[in-house]
């Protein structure tokens, strides 16, 4: 039986673990009143928090009510613009999956992918080769914002081969993507477009494409990193950890 | 009104909600509610269906916290702190008095939490949002999420037990 930590009781209380699972938890609760006695604790958290933010009405929210209700629909055209904006920069879609057309991506420019940008990304058969980013991902830290082109580094962490992983945004580029550890480079796992930066509502410098999200689930074991470990982690030449989960000859 | 404006109204109460969560004061909650609405009005075209409003709404006023958060730090540093007893009196919607004093040790102790454990929070616990829905909004890792939402809560645990509530 795996080691019944707060996280898989707490998923319990909120209902997010499989019947099979949730069973399992509770025939443990009632063998052992410590676990029992963890779990109420845990469920208690929730009530306290919704008692101690209750949804209430607020004179105020006539004002607001008012104003919604005042504001136009957007125009035919916008309404177009939009839809011509979402086909042609579709923002949860993927655009380049690494193992999926690593095959024959050899010295592929992004840029007449995504719409007309004038910089693209190059990738030489899944290896990054764009100098500025390559250098990006080698040096900077989270906590370092965006570069003068924009680009940033967002979540750092290792995949179950212990290699390290970043998340980046290339703002000129108009793109966010996941690279990872290979040899002495990095290869990009995925590429995805950002949302229009012209738009209200601005990415914040932390926010990554849905798509970008998605394959960061699927790589990441354990957590990302804080900040101190991130900048112990490039101090260390970004090595692959070597004890037990590395294939060692 | 059409079915985006009728959404945006019925929201009004858990939008006001959330900002208190990520806004101890009043005044500031306020601004914050008002400046998403206008937001989310302006970047309507932007909404697409089969979203949920609740989730991009609360999307939208996420960004605009962050955003603002830094400033706000960025001021407090400049601008004396006002007196927390004053703000408390002079605010007029608080309605403390109606709640228990449980459900105020409750609010204190999730407004000492740091932010990211606090927004966690407020998405699933206040909203009741899916963890999947909630690591959406936040725009991190669904890993990422449980382990912020597992902290704050142990720390909301020990806080809480330390002062006695037993909810």
């Amino acid at each position: 039986m795996t080691r019944l930590d707060d996280e898989i009781l707490m998923r319990r209380v909120d209902g997010e673990l499989g019947q099979t699972e949730a069973a399992a938890v509770d025939a443990a609760a009632e063998a052992d009143p410590t676990i029992a006695a963890r779990i109420a604790a845990l469920r208690r958290t929730r009530t306290a928090a919704a008692e101690a933010f209750p949804a209430a009405t607020d004179a105020r929210d006539r004002d607001l009510a008012r104003m919604i209700a005042a504001s136009r629909r957007p125009s035919l055209f916008e309404g177009i613009g939009g839809a011509l904006a979402e086909a042609f920069a579709p923002r949860r879609a993927m655009i380049w999956g690494g193992l999926a057309t690593a095959a024959f991506v050899g010295g592929l420019a992004l840029g007449p992918l995504l719409g007309g940008r004038s910089e693209g990304l190059r990738v030489e058969g899944g290896a990054l080769a764009d100098a500025g980013l390559v250098r990006v991902l080698d040096r900077r830290l989270n906590a370092d914002g965006t570069d003068g082109a924009g680009r940033s580094v967002g979540l750092t962490f290792r995949d179950g081969e212990g290699r390290w992983c970043r998340t980046f945004r290339a703002a000129e580029a108009g793109v966010a993507g996941l690279a990872c550890r290979r040899d002495d480079g990095w290869a990009m796992q995925v590429l995805a477009p950002l949302a229009p930066s012209s738009g209200d509502i601005r990415m914040a410098g932390s926010d990554t494409p849905e798509a970008v999200l998605d394959v960061v689930d699927a790589t990441i074991a354990g957590e990302t990193l804080g900040a101190a470990d991130e900048a112990q982690a490039r101090n260390g030449g970004w090595r692959q950890q070597s004890a037990g989960v590395s294939r060692q000859p | 009104m059409d079915e985006f404006q009728t959404g945006l109204v019925e929201l009004l109460p858990r939008l006001r909600r959330f900002a208190r969560v990520l806004r101890p004061h009043d005044a500031d909650a306020q601004d914050l509610v008002q400046q998403t609405v206008e937001r989310a009005l302006a970047s309507r075209s932007k909404f697409r269906d089969g979203t949920r409003l609740d989730s991009w709404t609360f999307t939208v006023m996420r960004r605009i916290a962050i955003d603002e958060g830094r400033s706000i730090l960025r001021w407090g540093r400049v601008v004396a702190a006002e007196d927390d007893a004053t703000v408390r009196v002079a605010d007029p919607s608080q309605a403390d008095e109606n709640l228990r004093a449980d459900a105020l040790a409750a609010r204190d102790a999730i407004h000492a939490l740091p932010d990211d454990q606090r927004h966690a929070v407020a998405l699933v616990l206040v909203e009741g949002l899916s963890y999947a829905e909630a690591a959406k909004v936040l725009g991190v890792p669904a890993g990422t999420l449980t382990s912020r939402l597992v902290r704050g809560r142990q720390s909301l645990i020990q806080t809480l037990a330390e002062q006695g509530v037993t909810g």
